[in-house]
């Protein structure tokens, strides 16, 4: 009797599940604004990327309705949380284009894109992600990056190092990450032979005692470091007394966020990295963008994703005023896919960003990646 | 005729409920007419019902606890994927459902041989090793599926999947809950299955009837084994790429969730349990934003705690039998003679399990209501 | 990058694992029970170390002796309501219920404090000089710290009433309830010594890499765990032995860039082939079961 009763329970309770759920096609409602949609991690972890993406993008949001919108059309940023998780993206992906969804920012990391840039490739979608830096996240082409490709800060970073005249780095890379991982292969591709490579890595679980990698890595004077900066807060105090003082710490995007974690100035090491957004710039866009966050969102999640989530909302806008401009049908009740093939071709057509925060003359070339100019600048 | 008589239809109205469900969305899915989230529901739903199931073979049935089942599932998944990927490549496009049916077993088969060698050890353990060693071999799979070369499984940027079509997966993955259903309920019914109860409620008492524990503890890791990868492999199917971070050990935790909100050694309980939170997942995720997501974990950490200690505590004894249903009702029919406790009563349920301390002091009850020779003295 | 160097390496983080084994194996050997929530009674002791030394400035050792009460406190009161309960009940249940405490306390840990790191920085340990060799000085602490414990604890055990009614539950704990044990008082003993040992642990750990988060303690109490077994559960030498043993291992397989990603899955086989060539570990007593 009590099976018989839960049974029926279950009966119950998934004909009542599924009935809220409706089971026409997806009929999304009339939108009236032009809907911007993306997936990141807003908890977790990795959430000051998340959080940064989504005030800044919101930001940007605001600042252009502010000033009348798209000939009237105000923009719509809808957020959603996949907490750095692949499996958590499909449901994401469904509800924003239940929520009407026609331009999207992708995703903010990269494991999550890989899976969303085919959900938004079977539905022709455009997406332009601020920080998905993954090499095949804009495999497809309705798929852009604002960010560099990790092969490509791989492949500058060993370009650096190549042309800087050492004969003996360090590396010191996470193994079971994948931005660290895929950095770390372009750059170990495009390094010259003749330089001698002292490799060391670390896994999720091994991320607390680095003493072992340190005192391998102690003759070297130059090292490369390829990972997030948490881990690297770690690795650089608990290196300060054991690698010398003169040595350079070189590390890609992911460094953003460091000074958050330590006091730089009690490192003696010099800490630089490669970005497309100084944050300690004191003009120009980068410097106003820097002014703003932080008048209303603080410094805490102040980072290059933001600048990057910024420059999105700026680069969509621009490409779409100039369609509009064109004579072309853009108005909220545009098709996503209509909107993905224009925006398509405007983007690979030489559209350009003049003045964004994370550089001058933001150009994209045909597979997606971006084209601007790289920063490495000293961290201290 | 007078056969079709004997079948207590109740019996069957798990595999009714489980069926209607799957026409009725599969009418729909069939049409291309169906809402998207209640697809990815769908498909969520049929893994997490077939890995509950199956964990609960090891779990409620055999009494041993193991916290590796996403490894299985990892395993299942990594084979099947990349089983189909040389398929498509060979067999050409056509042939889908086919090679979807040998990826499944591909990957099945592939967990099933871990849980043989991860059975091997459970042996000659008891409960917390044997928690531990399952664990152990679930962090073990994912790291090495993380740091095996980019070749073998794509490293920790997960392997490239083919995607099914999806407005018909989940009518497979049903089709595969309910196989998994019959298998195990037939098991847990079958002389065997008593076999495993038996070892669960003790293992020496067991051994001394001559059972082969050796044996049995081996076939129920491997069957559980085998329907996780076949679970994997499913879920492998349902994303473009299968990341080995998925697997984790906090997807472990979350299927013993399932089984233990639905009741141990209970396949209707793990089945509604794993639609329940599955479908709460997915609503959470939209809803909980910021900080409050953190609330899910807190809501399964209590839920899981105070269950086990309100159906355990041996204090509580006296409250639960006050309480429970089944005794309510059993109140109820007392003078029902039919309604005696006999295995054919409960047929998924075999109550095998004898408390040895009630057995060593029993107090001898001559006019137990249940006791069929006692009425009988009565009535003479 | 000499041998030596490693060596000392993994002596020092052996040291902490094995300083966490040893709360693992006092609570197996005593409780019979594997307490999941171990691991994450180090990230309450890390929690508590920020909110002393940090937010408050308390002085390090006064937050660690803080860390140490409230960790024992919690301990005493995880054991009062959720284990105690289900003495008597099966070993799967208990375990159940240990994993939902451990999921319980990160959740908390995560509502309270957030996701993102809080950094507690106590203080410095430079680097004492023998002749030309240096050796850094966290190292000589931990390692004399721990191997203090683990005598102390073997006396404490051996010599005292206490730590003889301790043995007593442990063999058997129906016959020393009947010689007049009070054996939930030596149980909640039990969980406040490991819980402290817990902190102690938690105080060595954030001393080296300071960002306290709500996993702090996940991974190397399993690795703790790992130790305890490998060594011998219930044994306080194989702890310590196995501990050591671990940390060494961990750090000689780093210094290869071959195996350094395999780190975790050569440290778990270890356990696996253990305990199938020796199921009770290194220093462990084999135990018959009887009815």
């Amino acid at each position: 009797m009590k099976k018989f009763l839960a049974i029926l329970l279950a009966a119950v309770m998934v004909a009542a599940m599924f009935a809220g759920c409706g089971n026409k096609a997806d009929n999304k409602t009339k939108n009236t604004e032009i809907v911007i949609g993306f997936s990141g991690p807003l908890t977790g972890g990795a959430s000051v990327y998340g959080v940064a993406v989504k005030n800044s993008a919101q930001m940007a949001v605001d600042e252009i309705n502010a000033a009348g919108g798209l000939n009237g059309y105000n923009f719509k940023l809808i957020a959603t949380d996949d907490q750095h998780d692949a499996t958590k993206v499909s449901t994401n992906y469904a509800n924003l284009m239940n929520e009407g969804m026609q331009v999207s920012l992708g995703t903010v990391t990269t494991a999550p894109g890989e899976e969303f840039k085919t959900l938004a490739k079977e539905d022709n979608v455009f997406f332009l992600t601020p920080s998905a830096s993954g090499d095949k996240i804009p495999e497809f082409d309705n798929g852009f990056q604002m960010c560099f490709a990790d092969g490509n800060q791989g492949a500058v970073a060993a370009d650096y190092v190549n042309n800087a005249g050492l004969t003996k780095i360090g590396v010191f890379y996470r193994s079971d990450d994948s931005y660290s991982d895929g950095i770390y292969k372009q750059f170990k591709d495009n390094l010259n032979d003749s330089i001698e490579v002292v490799e060391t890595s670390f896994t999720e679980a091994t991320s607390t005692d680095f003493s072992t990698q340190i005192s391998k890595l102690k003759e070297c004077k130059f090292i490369f470091m390829p990972i997030y900066y948490q881990p690297a807060a770690v690795f650089m105090e608990q290196a300060k007394a054991e690698i010398a003082a003169d040595a350079t710490y070189y590390g890609c995007d992911g460094f953003d966020g460091l000074a958050g974690q330590l006091d730089l100035a009690t490192i003696p090491q010099e800490v630089s990295m490669l970005s497309h957004f100084d944050a300690t710039a004191t003009e120009g866009a980068a410097a106003d963008f820097v002014k703003k966050y932080t008048e209303k969102f603080g410094t805490d999640t102040l980072n290059q994703f933001g600048a990057s989530a910024y420059d999105c909302i700026y680069a969509i806008y621009g490409a779409l005023k100039q369609l509009a401009d064109e004579g072309k049908d853009v108005t909220p009740e545009t098709s996503a896919s209509d909107l993905c093939d224009m925006l398509k071709a405007k983007f690979t057509g030489g559209y350009t960003l003049a003045k964004g925060a994370t550089g001058t003359d933001i150009k994209w070339n045909a597979d997606g990646t971006v084209d601007k100019g790289a920063v490495k600048y000293n961290l201290k | 005729m007078s056969k079709l008589k004997n079948i207590k239809w109740k019996h069957y109205l798990i595999y009714v409920v489980l069926i209607a469900v799957t026409c009725y969305f599969g009418f729909f899915g069939l049409q291309k007419n169906l809402n998207r989230i209640t697809t990815i529901l769908l498909e969520k739903a049929a893994i997490a019902m077939i890995l509950a199931v199956s964990l609960n073979l090891v779990v409620g049935f055999l009494g041993e606890l193991s916290l590796g089942h996403a490894g299985f599932m990892c395993v299942g998944a990594f084979l099947g994927a990349k089983a189909a990927v040389a398929l498509t490549a060979s067999m050409g496009p056509g042939n889908e459902l086919l090679v979807l049916l040998i990826c499944l077993l591909v990957g099945g088969a592939a967990a099933a041989v871990c849980g043989v060698i991860i059975g091997l050890p459970a042996l000659r353990l008891r409960g917390d090793y044997l928690a531990i060693v399952t664990l152990a071999f679930g962090e073990i799979v994912r790291s090495l599926f993380e740091n095996l070369p980019d070749e073998m499984f794509g490293g920790s940027l997960g392997l490239t999947a083919i995607r099914f079509e999806r407005h018909y997966l989940f009518i497979v993955g049903f089709v595969l809950v309910i196989i998994t259903l019959a298998v195990i309920q037939n098991l847990i019914r079958s002389k065997h299955g008593r076999a495993v109860t038996a070892i669960r409620d003790s293992e020496i008492a067991s051994r001394a009837t001559g059972i082969n524990v050796t044996k049995y503890k081996l076939m129920v890791f491997t069957i559980s084994a085998f329907f996780a990868g076949i679970a994997g492999v499913l879920f492998a199917f349902t994303q473009s790429k299968v990341q080995p971070t998925t697997f984790d050990y906090n997807y472990s935790i979350e299927i013993l969730v399932m089984v233990v909100l639905g009741g141990m050694g209970s396949l209707p309980g793990s089945l509604i349990s794993a639609v329940l939170i599955t479908y709460l997942n997915e609503e959470l995720q939209i809803i909980l934003t910021g900080d409050l997501a953190v609330l899910r974990g807190l809501m399964y950490a209590l839920v899981m705690i105070l269950l086990v200690i309100y159906r355990n505590a041996p204090g509580l004894k006296a409250f639960r039998e006050k309480w429970s249903v089944k005794n309510l009702f059993a109140k109820l029919r007392r003078h029902d003679p039919a309604h005696i406790h006999d295995d054919e009563a409960k047929w998924d349920r075999v109550p095998t399990k004898i408390m040895v301390d009630e057995v060593l002091s029993v107090d001898v009850q001559t006019k137990s209501p249940y006791d069929p020779d006692s009425q009988w003295k009565e009535d003479t | 990058m000499n041998f030596l160097e490693t060596l000392l390496n993994g002596l020092s983080s052996g040291s902490t694992y094995a300083m966490i084994a040893l709360g693992y194996t006092m609570v197996y050997g005593i409780a019979k029970m594997l307490n999941f929530a171990h691991g994450d009674v180090i990230m309450v002791g890390g929690y508590t170390l920020y909110v002393t030394a940090v937010t408050m400035g308390w002085n390090p050792l006064l937050a660690l002796l803080m860390a140490i009460i409230c960790c024992a406190v919690l301990g005493v009161t995880i054991e009062k309501l959720a284990y105690k309960p289900l003495r008597g009940a099966s070993p799967l249940a208990v375990l159940i219920t240990a994993i939902g405490m451990s999921y319980l306390l990160q959740s908390v840990a995560q509502i309270i404090f957030g996701s993102a790191d809080r950094m507690v920085r106590l203080f410095e340990l430079g680097k004492i000089s023998i002749g030309s060799f240096q050796i850094s000085a966290y190292t000589v602490v931990t390692l004399v710290c721990s191997a203090v414990i683990m005598t102390a604890l073997t006396l404490f055990v051996k010599y005292t009433r206490i730590g003889r009614a301790m043995i007593a539950v442990s063999e058997d704990r129906d016959a020393a309830q009947l010689m007049g044990i009070n054996v939930n008082f030596i149980i909640t003993i039990t969980f406040a010594i490991g819980s402290a040992l817990a902190a102690f642990a938690g105080f060595f750990m954030v001393l080296k890499s300071p960002p306290v988060n709500s996993t702090l303690g996940a991974m190397p109490g399993i690795k703790a765990f790992t130790a305890a077994v490998i060594g011998g559960i219930g044994s306080i030498p194989g702890a310590m032995l196995g501990g050591i043993l671990m940390g060494i291992v961990e750090s000689v397989a780093q210094t290869n860039a071959v195996i350094a990603p395999f780190t975790v899955a050569i440290e778990f086989s270890i356990l696996i082939v253990i305990l199938l060539v020796r199921p009770s570990g290194i220093l462990g007593k084999k135990r018959r079961e009887k009815v």
